[in-house]
């Protein structure tokens, strides 16, 4: 599969990526949240930007924790 | 036959297991029918109740130490058995997570969490019924959360600068609000029935409110739910009611010819403190011929003062001067309990629950057995 | 992921509701009669069986292998655990003439009951003395 066939994956509710996607999806794909490795702050990333915190220009992104919730057993 | 009457020296030897220098010996029961001939053995209850003794060292909340006396290894054994691994407690088993940005990763949280002792009201926790965990065969036979089943308990924390920490302050404890999430974190949230028994002091708590659960830093955060369900040791160590239970066996000295002078000095040091004491040979003993102590008047000789104490170390079987004066062993049926709880039961009640327990499984099988017989 | 399950369907939180009586009585017989039946063991005559008691170990085996070999009538009595990872244990019995297997296993359990309430008392009374002893010396 070449790179630029690779589409994000946009499923219905309770997609992790979807937070603020779908409404920007219009141009440049959808936009994706990172936090900042440095400064902790939400950047949303589209396809092509450059990597890197709005805030503070750390280099550093880190993806989000999915939102569901998951069951462990304490063993 | 005519029943035969051992003597009193011959019930002693068999009391006492032998230690030698390399060796026990003397090892197993021998109190059955039909291993001594003309002697009956059999099992009496009157005799039992006779010569069962129950002797308390110490009884704290959490640790207490007694002795049984009277009873066979396999019946002092089943006791601490069961004390370890089968009178049930509560404690965290399902953890689900709803946020977890720390890092430390969710199912090594989970397993910490496990670990972490409950206490709560004990009429309250014996209310609790078992939590039935489903089969691999059927997902679906497995009991649903319910008040009389599940304890709920849930962990909110998000760690956050601290405004008024002093400039250069290097201790994150001071640096940010909850750098540190402990046991105390952890709060109950009682539902339906519950409430009639785990309220005020009697709320399920952690016994140590200062067990160190995770770190934080700020922005991190930590929100997840827990189910404790009852469990018994021989499921997972963390539902077992006691740190450690444990016997050991009287210990027993018994000095056969005399140890005088500097040699009872060094005998007593073979010994922890306490358990050889000094006395002066009487003039009495040193008259008497044969009895090894001629011509010893008033000197030094080691007795037996506290062989509870002692260690069975066999340090003095090791040295030539004490070779053939010196016999250790250990009372066989004198067993010496130390039980120390892990904070959910005080530990005398955890005993009575162990023979609570022996019983009930006694009862069952009798019960099986009816069917058996049909 | 074997620990670890994903799952929407379990994330509900406990029912808050009251279990219908019904319910709950219906798991306290489940409880009670779970898997608590002797096997007898094949080749068994009168005198002579071999049980296999499921969920039990040493903890049982050893202490009524004791009881048992305290009727005078038990010509033999051993437990075995034939395999580590099964909780499987195997009771045999030889009796002499006047009795039968099933009778000697019977009396033994009684013989651990009465055991197990007569420790339970003195241990009690033991306690208590001891307590009230020591209650005394903190006071005096």
């Amino acid at each position: 599969m070449s790179r630029e066939a690779y589409q994000v994956p946009s499923l219905g509710g309770g997609n992790a990526f979807s937070a603020d996607g779908g409404a920007t999806s219009t141009e440049g794909g959808p936009a994706v949240a990172y936090l900042c490795g440095e400064c902790n702050a939400r950047v949303s990333l589209k396809r092509g930007d450059q990597i890197r915190c709005k805030e503070c220009g750390h280099r550093v992104l880190y993806k989000e924790r999915t939102k569901r919730m998951v069951q462990f057993e304490a063993r | 036959m005519a029943p035969l009457i051992p003597s009193q020296a011959e019930l002693d030897r068999r009391l006492i297991v032998d230690i030698n220098p390399e060796t026990v010996s003397n090892i197993p029961s021998t109190d059955f029918p039909g291993h001594w001939p003309g002697e009956s053995h059999e099992w009496s209850l009157d005799k039992f109740i006779n010569s069962f003794k129950v002797d308390f060292h110490r009884n704290e909340q959490f640790e207490s130490s007694f002795s049984l006396v009277g009873l066979d290894a396999s019946i002092a054994n089943a006791f601490r058995r069961i004390l370890m691994a089968e009178v049930p407690t509560l404690a965290i088993e399902f953890v689900f997570v709803n946020n977890n940005t720390s890092v430390i990763q969710d199912e090594v949280l989970a397993q910490r969490l496990g670990l972490i002792p409950l206490k709560g009201s004990v009429e309250g926790i014996n209310w609790m019924r078992w939590f039935k965990r489903p089969t691999e065969d059927d997902p679906e036979s497995g009991s649903s959360p319910s008040d009389y089943n599940t304890i709920v308990l849930r962990l909110e924390i998000e760690c956050t600068k601290n405004p008024n920490a002093a400039p250069g302050e290097q201790d994150p404890r001071k640096l940010y609000k909850n750098a540190h999430v402990y046991a105390k974190d952890i709060v109950y949230d009682p539902v339906g029935r519950q409430m009639d028994y785990f309220t005020g002091d009697n709320a399920i708590q952690p016994v140590n409110p200062e067990i160190l659960i995770a770190k934080l830093r700020p922005g991190q955060k930590i929100s997840m739910e827990m189910h404790c369900i009852k469990g018994i040791g021989a499921d997972h160590a963390k539902f077992s009611p006691v740190c450690t239970a444990s016997y050991r066996l009287l210990p027993d000295i018994n000095i056969q010819r005399p140890i005088i002078g500097d040699d009872a000095k060094k005998f007593a040091k073979c010994f922890p403190r306490g358990v050889i004491a000094l006395e002066p040979v009487t003039a009495e003993e040193a008259a008497k011929k044969g009895s090894g102590y001629e011509g010893h008047d008033g000197e030094m000789k080691a007795v037996v003062r506290d062989a509870f104490n002692d260690t069975v170390s066999r340090e003095c079987l090791r040295h030539e001067e004490f070779q053939g004066k010196v016999k250790l062993g250990r009372v066989r049926d004198h067993f010496i309990f130390n039980i120390e709880s892990s904070g959910q039961f005080d530990s005398d009640f955890l005993f009575l629950e162990s023979v609570k327990v022996l019983k009930l499984k006694c009862a069952r099988w009798k019960r099986g057995l009816t069917d058996l017989m049909r | 992921m074997p620990s670890s399950v994903h799952s929407q369907d379990q994330d509900q939180s406990m029912i808050d509701a009251v279990p219908s009586e019904q319910q709950e009585q219906q798991e306290d017989v489940l409880e009670l009669e779970d898997k608590r039946i002797v096997i007898q063991l094949p080749g068994a005559t009168e005198t002579a069986a071999s049980f296999q008691f499921e969920g039990e170990g040493h903890t049982l085996g050893n202490a009524l292998r004791y009881a048992i070999m305290k009727n005078p009538q038990v010509e033999f009595c051993g437990y075995t655990i034939p395999h580590p990872s099964e909780t499987k244990m195997n009771l045999r019995i030889q009796t002499y003439d006047t009795t039968n297997a099933v009778e000697v296993l019977e009396k033994g359990l009684d013989t651990l009951m009465d055991l197990c309430d007569v420790v339970t008392d003195k241990f009690t009374t033991a306690r208590d003395a001891f307590n009230a002893s020591e209650a005394d010396k903190m006071s005096s």
